[in-house]
């Protein structure tokens, strides 16, 4: 028999613990509401619709107009639309231009297209760093541009909310929208990162 | 003027439609905006003790109008449960020396959203 130990919760899980069962107690929270929205971030909302999204752009060049032109309704038509990204901008990398999104004053995220925030988007070196050295922020995250490269840094300090369409990877030519879309990743939506080409297949007999 | 908040207790259902269909803070108005895409503006220099969505690294510079997003209930006044006093939010751009100097690339930009009561002719 083995031995099993229990490792105590931290104080953050205590604390949240004790503010839950006292507002459900008091009648202030409904457990009910509660699990609905656990539920929903963790099963229905992630970085896999931002890719739906993206794969999209990238194979239908009417819908990348008119997403670009109005990010929210053409993420509406798409029925994607949700909490926290209710004003929808969508701004797109190419060649010569790099956004990254950022948001200083707290870590405003477009939720029911990204899911919720990872916590580097929300520390404070993140925050204040990516505003005033992205450059610097960027090459950490493995990503070294050049300076014929234009970098948009995009605050969101208001009620709008940000997603990047990345670069389309080079020897996609053949792939379907759902093999592209699994080529996008959470940070390529942030900026962080760029958009990888499919690895070459592994033969069998290596 | 001040805004109400309900304390009843949130539904399952509620919450479900509230995470589909969202939370509009767009304002359906014919307020005329104050400035026009093109136009040099400058961040105020205010500090307020209260809340607000004015970045302090932001304020006296100066940048351009790209986009007038509409008319937007005001988060200044809003977090303050005081009034929702819609106005225009446009996407402003300010270059990266304006903001930080000239050791800063002179091709790179940061783009914020500020509401008309945040910004002046500079």
């Amino acid at each position: 028999m083995t031995t099993h130990h229990h490792r105590p919760e931290s104080e953050i899980a205590l604390r949240v613990k004790a503010i839950e069962s006292l507002l459900v107690e008091k009648g202030i929270v409904d457990p009910a509401a509660l699990d609905t929205i656990i539920e929903h971030y963790e099963h229905q909302v992630g970085p896999h619709v931002g890719a739906q999204i993206v794969a999209k752009a990238w194979v239908d060049p009417d819908f990348k107009r008119r997403l670009l032109a109005d990010g929210t309704g053409a993420i509406a038509e798409l029925g994607l639309t949700g909490f926290s990204s209710e004003h929808m901008i969508v701004v797109e990398n190419t060649a010569t231009v790099h956004n990254l999104i950022v948001c200083t004053l707290c870590s405003c995220y477009p939720w029911a297209i990204l899911g919720l925030p990872p916590t580097w988007y929300k520390s404070l070196a993140y925050r204040s760093r990516a505003v005033i050295e992205p450059r610097s922020v960027l090459a950490e995250f493995g990503l070294v541009l050049p300076d014929t490269v234009e970098v948009r840094v995009w605050d969101s300090n208001a009620d709008l909310r940000y997603l990047v369409l990345p670069e389309r990877p080079d020897g996609t030519d053949g792939l379907s929208e759902e093999a592209l879309a699994a080529l996008v990743t959470r940070n390529a939506m942030i900026g962080t990162a760029k958009v990888q080409p499919p690895s070459a297949p592994t033969p069998i007999a290596a | 003027m001040t805004i109400e908040t309900s304390n009843q207790c949130m539904t399952a259902a509620a919450a479900k439609a509230l995470l589909q269909q969202g939370l509009s803070c767009q304002v359906n108005s014919d307020l005329p905006p104050q400035f026009q895409v093109g136009d040099l503006v400058q961040a105020k220099v205010v500090h307020p003790a209260t809340y607000t969505r004015l970045p302090r690294y932001v304020r006296g510079k100066v940048g351009t109008v790209m986009q007038d997003h509409g008319v937007y209930v005001f988060p200044d006044t809003v977090g303050q449960r005081l009034a929702t006093k819609p106005q225009h939010v446009y996407s402003v751009r300010f270059s990266a020396q304006a903001l930080w100097g000239q050791a800063a690339p002179a091709s790179d930009a940061l783009y914020l959203d500020l509401f008309d009561d945040h910004l002046e002719v500079p």
